[in-house]
């Protein structure tokens, strides 16, 4: 009888550790690296990796649905890279020497954003567009405009690097309200969005049955094209939105930003419990991977771990947060 | 193929002719010079009817100094066009930062007979394939921005190179924080007579992060300085990594870091926003950040106080002298007697320039 209890305990602990798997590694990874160094712990760092991920955050949401299509976006990168350029050039302070533009006259701040989430959303449509009805794998097609984003940034600022950004601009990422950074309410509320699109309404219906079973859901009439192209679409709408934030957030923008973010947004994802193969990921997972890289990337530079050492303990980590996760839907089979 | 589809392939393929046509358009090689000067040209004759030809072989288009000394080179030879009437054509193209892209690049343009090579090496340790190429079609080499070794060459006497001594990047970065901690006593914020610095570092293992860390230390060792390195890392070159190092270090540290060295303006700028965030620059709460490049941004940060002081590679200076050599080289003179400055029968040094607030005048672009 004893046996039997201390048996289902065991399984219960068992169970629940496998099903949030992500949430421990985050817990122990933050609690282990503060107990190493107290200042980790600090109000000002948790809320410096907070604003970081907050960016990182809304071009994971991005990549996920993406990734949830059983598909793969590798234009994140380039095109939050481009919409930091776009975004910044418009926005320069009028006094500034070097403007890009020099007979633009102050827009709204709103004016450039929406014009670098639109840039975003067109070279979404087009990835959309051509993996939909010319078949391309999505890998190909998206690495495509990945080059071609980061040809135009190149063409667009000549390789020269924006300055001199509006305050009214960068008071948008380094501003708060009742002390809660911008940055972490915009990526909360985009996040809100997200979470209700994937869950709440049908076309989030259609992007996991895609994912799970493609036939199954042609055969029960979901129309794939158009889900694709506006998975995609909502995708590149939120890197543009991300690389005006950047933008704010660094007070300047280079044609090389944005340099590798979709492999950190996938790696996110992935540790955040998005599969691979499709049909199966949640937001609050999505946000947990971020934050498990960013605690990470905070974390190994306060404790002065040597750059090179990073990146093997990054991959470590990414593996076994992976290989422990998984382990949840081996149980399952 | 039925009809249709050909129908749809023949639209496909004349999209990308004309994408392809109007990109060869409007960018690529730039040709400068007036044929229709040549009839006229009477007094220096067949000179002037001669097209001169450049190719330019650079590493990548997109690295930004890179891309101002290819902008100056077009526009010296613009200028030297205007003055004689020659046609001078530059051709720059794009190695992609692999080297057997750019082996290939400069394959296609020895057997397209142009005059004079302008190298600027992917892998500054290949030269030797270049140069043997070069000489058996009797075309001159002037390499620049990335150094090949000693040996390669010595292999000819028709190669050249033109660059900036990386290290004294590093040099005047440190002398400029030198100077500014000897005559500020403040910027000791604890008084135990050490600068206690942090450093950003560029991509790992590229050459100018490692000569600019180690000769901007030195240069402030040298200048009798003590020193405590609190923490260094890469942020690869870029501003966003520049402020999140910057951000971390800020909470590991506080207000112990006296000094932020970075081996390019991009992560200094990165690192200043980072400061701001956390109260710097407002007030009299300071602390001397260096770069090195003088951006445009990093001047517009220098005008404001909050960048102490950064280090041009002289661009104007190097592309100057790249096509001045080039171009006595396709005009069949001797270099060392046109160009001043050649040192060793074929190097061109040109020195890099400290940038403070103070200077910052002479450099606005």
């Amino acid at each position: 009888m004893e046996s039997t209890i201390n048996k289902t305990k065991g399984f219960v602990i068992r169970d629940l550790a496998s099903r949030y798997a992500i949430y421990l590694v985050l817990f122990a990874l933050f609690i282990g690296i503060g107990l190493i160094d107290k200042n980790f712990f600090s109000i000002n760092n948790v809320r410096n990796i907070l604003i970081i991920a907050s960016v990182r955050v809304i071009i994971a949401l991005g990549e996920g649905g993406v990734l949830i299509t059983h598909g793969v976006d590798l234009s994140a990168g380039r095109v939050v890279g481009l919409t930091a350029c776009i975004a910044a050039s418009m926005l320069q302070r009028s006094d500034y020497a070097y403007k890009m533009f020099e007979k633009l006259p102050q827009l709204p701040l709103w004016i450039p954003i929406l014009l670098a989430v639109c840039v975003g959303l067109i070279i979404g449509i087009l990835n959309g567009a051509t993996i939909a009805f010319l078949k391309l794998p999505p890998f190909i097609a998206t690495l495509g405009t990945m080059v071609i984003a980061y040809g135009i940034a190149c063409i667009y600022t000549n390789a020269q690097p924006i300055g001199g950004l509006r305050d009214d601009f960068t008071r948008l990422a380094s501003g708060s309200v009742i002390s809660i950074p911008n940055l972490i309410i915009i990526a909360l509320i985009v996040a809100c969005i997200i979470w209700f699109i994937l869950n709440k309404t049908p076309f989030g219906k259609y992007i996991y049955a895609i994912g799970g079973n493609p036939n199954a859901a042609m055969v029960s009439g979901v129309n794939i094209n158009r889900t694709l192209i506006s998975v995609y679409a909502l995708a590149g709408a939120l890197y543009g939105l991300a690389g005006a934030l950047l933008a704010a957030r660094t007070g300047g923008a280079t044609n090389n930003y944005g340099l590798s973010y979709e492999l950190d947004a996938i790696a996110a994802c992935t540790i955040g419990g998005v599969s691979q193969s499709g049909g199966i990921g949640t937001v609050p997972g999505i946000i947990t991977g971020v934050l498990i890289f960013e605690v990470m990337n905070n974390g190994l530079v306060i404790l002065g771990v040597s750059a090179y050492w990073q990146q093997v303990i990054k991959g470590i980590i990414i593996i076994a947060t992976v290989a422990f996760d998984i382990r949840k839907y081996i149980a399952k089979r | 193929m039925n009809i249709k589809q050909l129908k749809r392939f023949a639209v496909v393929v004349a999209v990308l002719v004309l994408i392809v046509g109007a990109v060869a358009g409007c960018g690529g090689s730039s040709s400068t010079g007036s044929n229709s000067n040549t009839a006229q040209n009477d007094g220096n004759s067949e000179q002037s009817n001669k097209e001169i030809k450049i190719g330019v072989a650079l590493y990548k288009f997109d690295d930004t100094f890179i891309s101002t000394v290819r902008e100056a080179i077009e526009r010296d030879a613009a200028a030297k066009s205007q003055e004689t009437g020659e046609k001078i054509t530059i051709n720059a193209v794009d190695g992609q930062g692999q080297q057997a892209t750019q082996n290939d690049q400069i394959d296609t343009f020895i057997t397209q007979g142009y005059n004079v090579l302008a190298v600027n090496m992917v892998d500054r340790t290949s030269a030797s394939v270049i140069i043997d190429k070069a000489k058996q079609a009797n075309i001159p080499v002037v390499f620049f921005n990335r150094e090949p070794v000693k040996e390669d060459l010595q292999k000819w006497d028709k190669v050249y190179y033109v660059g900036a001594k990386a290290e004294e990047s590093g040099t005047i970065q440190g002398q400029i924080l030198a100077d500014y901690w000897k005559n500020h006593p403040e910027a000791d914020k604890n008084k135990d007579g050490v600068m206690q610095y942090v450093m950003l570092q560029g991509e790992p293992g590229h050459q100018d992060a490692i000569l600019r860390s180690e000769y901007s230390v030195k240069a402030l060792q040298d200048a009798g300085i003590k020193l405590e390195e609190l923490a260094k890392d890469t942020a690869n070159w870029q501003r966003a990594q520049g402020q999140e190092k910057m951000a971390a270090w800020l909470a590991a540290y506080g207000d112990k870091i006296e000094a932020v060295l970075s081996n390019n303006d991009d992560m200094a700028l990165g690192a200043i926003e980072a400061l701001k965030a956390a109260g710097y620059f407002q007030g009299d709460k300071f602390i001397p950040v260096v770069g090195v490049d003088a951006t445009a941004p990093a001047l517009d940060a220098l005008a404001a106080g909050q960048l102490l002081g950064t280090v041009l590679n002289d661009s104007e200076g190097q592309a100057k002298g790249i096509f001045d050599i080039s171009y006595a080289l396709a005009k069949g003179e001797d270099p060392t007697n046109v160009v001043q400055g050649i040192t060793d029968g074929k190097y061109l040094w040109v020195p890099y320039k400290p940038v403070t607030k103070e200077n910052m005048g002479e450099f606005k672009k």
